[in-house]
Formats: structure tokens, sequence, C-alpha cells
């Protein structure tokens, strides 16, 4: 790997300005969909700027809440995030045996929620779903067997000898460039940064329970599968301390429909790395600028540095350890036959499919994108 | 004339190319079904190689416009029509092959040199990047294996006193605790055959996250049908040269002999599959140091062993 | 709790004296400016970068103020105390320096505003358009406040406002 050039950009949906034109509870709904693994943390985000705008404090019980639901989300994605690795290393029992693990924990979701991504549990001035003593139990005991799971990963980790050639060495960010490009999360705590938004920012029952932050001074993939395995026990013990002391309180407080003139920037830690949200108000119930930061558009900075000097083979274990959020590209396909040469491209396939579809009775054509 | 038809019949149906290739089918289901179990899944049902073949046959054949046609249209019966010759040489019912003669070993290890090739040819000659990746990836994974791959089947030949397949089957089987000494280079013969199946850990030519698919990227229906079909005979074909070679006992019954062989090729394919399910995928690099630094010394000190107890003898 | 934020605002206010009472510690671990004119922020940014140790660029908002654009830099330091500096250039003629050799991570952030605001960055190395297409029309710039989304045609990739069309008529 000589070099390689960053190109993205290719689902840009505009969400910022759609947000301008839109009320905050509009607001709300488009934000929690800006990614599908960590929308809690971003409704979170943006529910605790528009809560800090209005001056408003949101009840314990809330809180506590969030943060369950917060560490749920950040062991689904790191259990995504290791049957990926393990995929794209080629080891794919591993990947089956993680993403089996996972469904339990979208069961788990699902439960609280009433969906497996997009769990729709916040709202402004607390959140919209309760714990009751059934999914509590259901909580502490999905817990109790994840433990066990995740201790064996972590013996794997350490001891595997095929995982630690793959991975030893590979994707290389030391500790002066992760602070020059920006790296956050995860793979800046691998690098021997020990920053972690919930240690530096807490909120809820980050505040009653420090965290202890899992750093390791590797600097390459091995150290970040090493961070994110220590950072799921690390949220199975938040989330036990929670469920365990469940304050009594009101779920939601009453907040303004208007949200007086200011601006406020939150900073909460996805499992991703640090999510900054920025929204700025003008007095009226439409936001006057929203800015959101996701951890992986401070991540793609230091990729071009990581490939340098790698193999090829290297390239997918370095691209997955940053732990990207991805969209699929647009589409075009050219097929020369005997007869005439067609080109398809994307509006062409969405046609061909809604004619296929109007064949079997079914009319998506008025769908407006 | 009824010997040439009978050697006919041998040839084509039992045990020659259509036992070959329905029982290639048969092991493809029990290795992706085993591997499914191992890794917690349920699994394909009995039919779905059979159907995979047919839904790949019935699909548009389409080739790149950068390519050789010729090439990218023959390598794949080539890699199928060696196969099939080779199998003529490998007993299967009983300890006689269809046609045996001293030195059929050695063209059975030519014989399966030349499907690598043929995915090789395919892959450079599809002219992609993907494809040229996997066509080198494949001839460098070949270097390394083919000679610990024949060193470690000469061994027995050595000690056997016989160049013949069948001829080391039937002297094993007169003499069933010499199969014993053979045991380091039936370890190494079985990591050197994952290497030619190509499977994991030995799968970089076909890394699927990082070339797409190798060096047969460019493939799609009856052509990719053909290959897959190949693959699967070569399975056969190997797992029963490790069982004539290593695992040699026989009763000289007809259909005790037939069910002993699929108690002795399954035996392989779970011990292959096992190796598929349990480790990550090795560098290609790491693949050439691993050849190197072990599976070749280990297959010579077996020869120069057997040469003294063959002495012995 | 706020004595380093209060610090290092009075550090600040007492070498660039044109800060006085523009810029503020407003709460925990955030320092914000009012809007600094173009050379008034290249003054502030090396004593910033250098002396104060704000090492770590975060983000760059871009806002639109009607004739101005705004442009918020987020910089931390190992204290992750949040300084938020915002410098305002007109909108007629929106040229900034680029931070880049100094802070390499604002570089995408940079580019996103000269491809959704129309913020010429000088100085910022040739790269691909983000995160708007390569063949994306001159001259629109979703995020200004007057780019209106339903008079662009996403098929023929052009922009009508409706007023030219009362005017024709």
């Amino acid at each position: 790997m000589i070099n390689a050039i960053i190109g993205i950009g290719y689902n840009h949906r505009g969400l910022e300005k759609a947000c301008e034109s839109r009320n905050y509870i509009q607001d709300l709904y488009i934000i929690e969909r800006v990614c599908g693994i960590c929308s809690h943390i971003h409704s979170t985000a943006f529910c605790m700027s528009i809560e800090t705008l209005t001056g408003v404090t949101v009840s314990k019980r809330a809180e506590y809440i969030r943060v369950v639901v917060a560490e749920l989300e950040r062991l689904h994605s790191h259990l995504l995030w290791l049957g990926i690795a393990f995929h794209e290393i080629g080891f794919d029992t591993m990947f089956m045996y993680t993403w089996r693990n996972r469904e339990k924990v979208l069961n788990l979701l699902a439960t609280i929620g009433g969906n497996r991504v997009n769990y729709g549990v916040n709202t402004f001035g607390g959140v919209r779903r309760d714990f009751d003593e059934t999914i509590n139990a259901e909580i502490l005991s999905t817990v109790d067997l994840l433990e066990e799971e995740i201790k064996s990963y972590l013996h794997l980790a350490l001891t595997e000898s095929t995982l630690a050639v793959r991975l030893v060495g590979v994707g290389k960010l030391s500790h002066e460039d992760a602070i020059k490009f920006g790296a956050v999360g995860p793979v800046a705590r691998a690098a021997g940064i020990a920053e972690d938004m919930r240690v530096i920012e807490p909120f809820g029952a980050y505040k009653d329970f420090p965290l202890h932050v899992a750093t390791d001074q590797g600097a390459d993939v091995y150290g970040k599968t090493v961070v994110r395995i220590l950072e799921m026990q690390e949220s199975l013990r938040m989330i036990r301390l929670c469920i365990k002391n469940l304050p009594d309180g009101p779920l939601t407080v009453r907040v303004p429909r208007r949200v007086p003139a200011g601006e406020v920037l939150t900073r909460v830690e996805a499992p991703r790395g640090e999510n900054i949200h920025y929204v700025r108000s003008n007095g009226t119930d439409m936001p006057d600028r929203v800015r959101v930061r996701a951890p992986s558009q401070a991540n793609w900075h230091g990729m071009q540095h990581m490939l340098q000097g790698g193999n090829l083979a290297d390239v997918p274990i370095t691209i997955a350890a940053i732990d990207p959020c991805y969209s699929c590209t647009d589409r075009a396909i050219i097929i020369h036959s005997e007869n005439e040469t067609k080109l398809t491209d994307w509006r062409k396939l969405r046609q061909y499919s809604i004619d296929w579809y109007k064949k079997q009775g079914v009319d998506c054509s008025t769908l407006k994108l | 004339m009824a010997q040439l038809l009978a050697i006919i019949w041998k040839a084509l149906v039992i045990p020659g190319f259509l036992f070959m290739s329905s029982y290639g089918f048969l092991v493809e289901f029990v290795d992706r079904k085993l591997y499914a179990r191992m890794q917690n899944r349920i699994g394909p049902p009995w039919y779905q190689p059979l159907a995979d073949f047919l839904k790949l046959i019935g699909k548009k054949t389409i080739i790149p416009s950068d390519a050789d046609e010729s090439m990218f249209r023959n390598m794949p019966i080539i890699s199928l029509a060696a196969i099939a010759s080779a199998f003529l040489y490998v007993p299967v019912l009983g300890m006689n092959a269809v046609f045996s003669f001293s030195g059929d070993l050695i063209i059975v290890l030519y014989f399966l040199a030349i499907p690598t090739l043929a995915m090789f040819l395919a892959g450079w000659y599809s002219r992609g990047v993907f494809a040229t990746l996997g066509a080198t990836r494949i001839l460098t994974q070949m270097f390394v294996y083919e000679v610990p791959l024949f060193i470690s089947l000469l061994a027995p030949a050595l000690l056997a006193g016989s160049w013949s397949i069948s001829g080391i089957a039937a002297y094993y089987a007169a003499h069933p605790l010499y199969a014993l000494i053979n045991i380091p280079c039936m370890f190494v013969a079985l990591v050197a055959f994952q290497c030619k199946m190509e499977r994991a850990p030995f799968d970089s030519p076909e890394a699927e996250t990082e070339i797409v698919s190798g060096a047969l990227v460019e493939y799609g229906g009856r052509l990719l049908a053909f290959f897959r079909w190949g693959s699967d005979c070569e399975l056969v074909l190997i797992l029963s040269l490790f069982s004539a070679i290593y695992l040699p006992f026989m009763t000289g019954i007809l259909w005790l002999d037939l069910i002993l062989y699929f108690v002795k090729t399954l035996l392989g394919l779970f011990l292959l599959t096992l190796m598929r399910a349990t480790m990550a995928r090795l560098v290609i690099n790491e693949i050439v140091r691993f050849c190197w630094k072990y599976l070749t010394p280990v297959a010579l000190l077996q020869v120069v062993f057997n040469l003294l107890i063959r002495r012995a003898l | 709790m706020m004595e380093s934020e209060e610090k290092i605002v009075q550090i600040l206010c007492e070498r660039f004296p044109f800060l006085q009472g523009r810029i503020a510690a407003r709460k925990a671990k955030r320092i914000f400016s009012d809007a600094l004119s173009k050379d008034e922020f290249m003054q502030i940014v090396a004593f910033i970068h250098d002396e104060l140790n704000f090492r770590r660029g975060h983000l760059v908002v871009g806002t639109d103020e009607g004739d101005n654009l705004g442009l918020l830099y987020v910089l931390s330091n190992p204290e992750f105390i949040l300084l938020n500096l915002r410098e305002s250039v007109p909108k007629a003629n929106p040229v900034v320096t680029t931070l880049s050799d100094l802070y390499p991570s604002l570089m995408m952030h940079e580019r996103e505003l000269v491809s959704l605001f129309g913020v010429i960055v000088e100085g910022l190395p040739k790269g691909i358009s983000y995160p708007l297409p390569d063949g994306w029309p001159e001259g629109n710039y979703p995020m200004r406040k007057e780019w209106n989304p339903d008079y662009f045609n996403r098929n023929t990739l052009a922009y009508d406002p409706p007023q030219e069309k009362e005017e024709q008529k």
C-alpha cells in the first residue's frame, strides 16, 4: 500500500438543511436517524442540547434509563464490530458467534423500545419508555449471559495466535498522530489517550458511578480490538449498577415549544467516539442551525496515514478498525450483449423496480424520496 | 468388446465420472453442513450443491471485454477433465483402481496441478485488478505447498516400495501397522491438501473481503458452475488419495470396502472442515513462511526415516 | 471550577487587547468568542496553538448570518476545554485562510464549507469535493439560507427559483 485517497460523501442526505425547515420535535426524529447503530446517542445529545437551551433539568430516573439504553447500544455496536473484524480477517466462525450474541441484545432493545434500531426512547425533557420489573429482570439475565461470552472473547483475543498475526502491528496510529489527526473513541484510546466523554462530560449515572477508561498502548488494530472488548465489560458493569440502583421519579419534564435564543455544544460518547452536536436557536420553534459531528467523521483523517506502508490484505481490517458508519454508493451497470448496449443507471434501476412491483400489484411510484 | 464396455462403464459411471460427481456434491453438502453446525447455524439441505449447480447453469455467461475469450471459456473444462482423468488411478472400490501402473502416483500428482494452473490462467486472462491479484496469490501458494505435498505423498510410497497408488494401498492393507509410521507426514499432507483446495486458513487467493473472489471474480453462469464442479470433484479426489495412502484398512469384500471408503473419506473431510472452522485466514507471506518452516522439514524427516526403515526391512 | 477557563480568557485578553469583552467562559469547559474579522482571527491562531496548547481541532461549523458567513472553529486542549472562535466574513467575498497546516483534522470540515457554503479557503490542498458529488453545478451552495431545495431539479441539476418565472409573466 503506497497511498490511498479518501473519497466519501456518497450518501450525503442533507440532514442539517432539513433540520432548519422543521420544528424541534420533527428534528428529533431526523437526528435519531443519522445513524442506525448509534441512533440513541444522537437523540440523547440532541435532547440534551435542547434541555440546556431551555434550562430544563431532567429527572434522575430518565437519565438512568438513557444511560442503560446507551450502554446496551454500545454493547450491540461493539459486538457488531467484533463480528465484522473477524469476518474481515476470514474467521467466519467467530463472526457467527458474536452476531448470535448481538441478537440477544437486539431482542432486549426491541422489548424496551419496540424496535431493534432507532428505539425512540428519548424525548425532550426525559424518556418515553419506562422500565418495569419484567424488563429489569430480562436485562439482568441477558447481561449475565453476555458476561460469560465476552470473557471468552477476551481470552480468545489474548491467546489465539492466528489473530495476533493478523492484527498486531497493522494500521498503526501513534499517540502524536492520533492527536494531530483528531482521532476519537477506541481509535484514540488504543493509542494511549485516556479520553472518554463519559468521564469528561458525564451525565446521569456516569456522574454517580465513575467509569474505568480502557486504554492500550499498542496503537494498532489489535489494541483497538482489546479496547473494545474491555469497553463491553465496562458496559455490562454499568448496566448492572444502573438497574440495581434505578431511582424513582417522573419520566419527563415539560419543555417549552419555543426554544429561547442561544447556542450550545453538547459532547457525548457514542460507541465510535466523541459525538458533538451544535444547536443554535433563534427563539422560534425551528432551529437556526444544527450541526452533527459524528465520530466517524473525525476518524477518517487518520485513515490515509494508517493505510500507508501496509499490505493489501491489511486494508479491510484497517478500515474496519475505525468502525466507520458506511452507506452504499451510487450504482450503474453497463451490459453489452450481442444486439445492443444498455446503460442502466440509478434512475433506470429505480424505474425497473417500480415496473416490476407494478406487475405484482404493488404501486410504489408515488413514494417521494 | 465386453472388456472395452466394462472399462467405459468403470471410467464413466462407477467408480468414474458419475460416481465422482455425485459424491462430490454429497461431500460439498457434508462440508457445508458441518461448517454450519460448528458455527451454531443450521446449514443447507442435502440438495443444496446440486441446486446451486443447476441454478448457475441457467444463468447468462458474461465475459469481460478485456478478457481473452478462448482461455476464459476453456479453463473450466480443462480443470474438470484433468481431475476426471486423475480419478481413474485412485482406488475406490477395493484395492484396485480402474487403471494402475507403476508410477501412476506421479501422474496423479501432475494431474492435480492442472486445476490450480487452470485457475491461475483463468484469473490472469480475465485482466482485472482483483483477478490478477488472486491469480498471483494462487501461484505463490502453489510454489510453497507443492513441495511438502509431493514429499509427504512420496514417503509412504518409499516405505511400501511401490510407485503405484493401488500398490501402496495393497501393501498397507497387508501390513496395517506400518501405516502408523506415516502419521507425521499424514498431518503434513492434510495441511498441504487444505492449501491446495484454498480453504481457510489458506484461502488468501480467494479472500472475499480483500479481493472479492480472487482469480474467478469475472466468472459467472455455466463457466463458474464447471469450475465449482471441478472443485468438488477435486475434493473427492484428494480425500480418496488421502484415504488410499494413509488409511488403508481393506477387507477385500466389495460392499464392505465401499462403506469403509465412505467412512475414511468423510473422516478426512471432518478434519479438513474442523481446520476451516477454527482458524482465521493467513496472509500470503505467512503461508509461505509456514510451509517452508514447518511443513517441508517434517516431510523431509519422514522421507529419511522411511528410507531407513525400508533398509531395515 | 472554572478557574482554568477564566485564566485562559484572561491570558488571551491581555495578549490581544481587541478581544476585551468579546470572549467569555460561559460555563464549564466552554469558551465562546464573538465574531472576529479574518485578520483578528489569524493573529490569534498561532498563539493559541503554540502557547495555550489548543492542538486539537474538532470541527468547523458554518453559519449563514444574512450578509455574512460565520465560521465557528471548535478547538480543545489537553484539559478538554473547548475553545469556540467565531470568524465572520462577508458573503460577497468569503475568503479565509486554511488552518489545516496547524490542525490537519479540520481539512475535511473546511472542504465541507467550500462545497456547502461557498467559502474560499486559501491554501487548502487540492482534493476530492466533499460532501457534494463531482458534477455539482457551480454557484449552488445548499447550506446558505437563500437556497431552497424545492427549487432544485435533481435530474437536470438546475436551480429555478419561482421569482424569475413570475417576472417572465
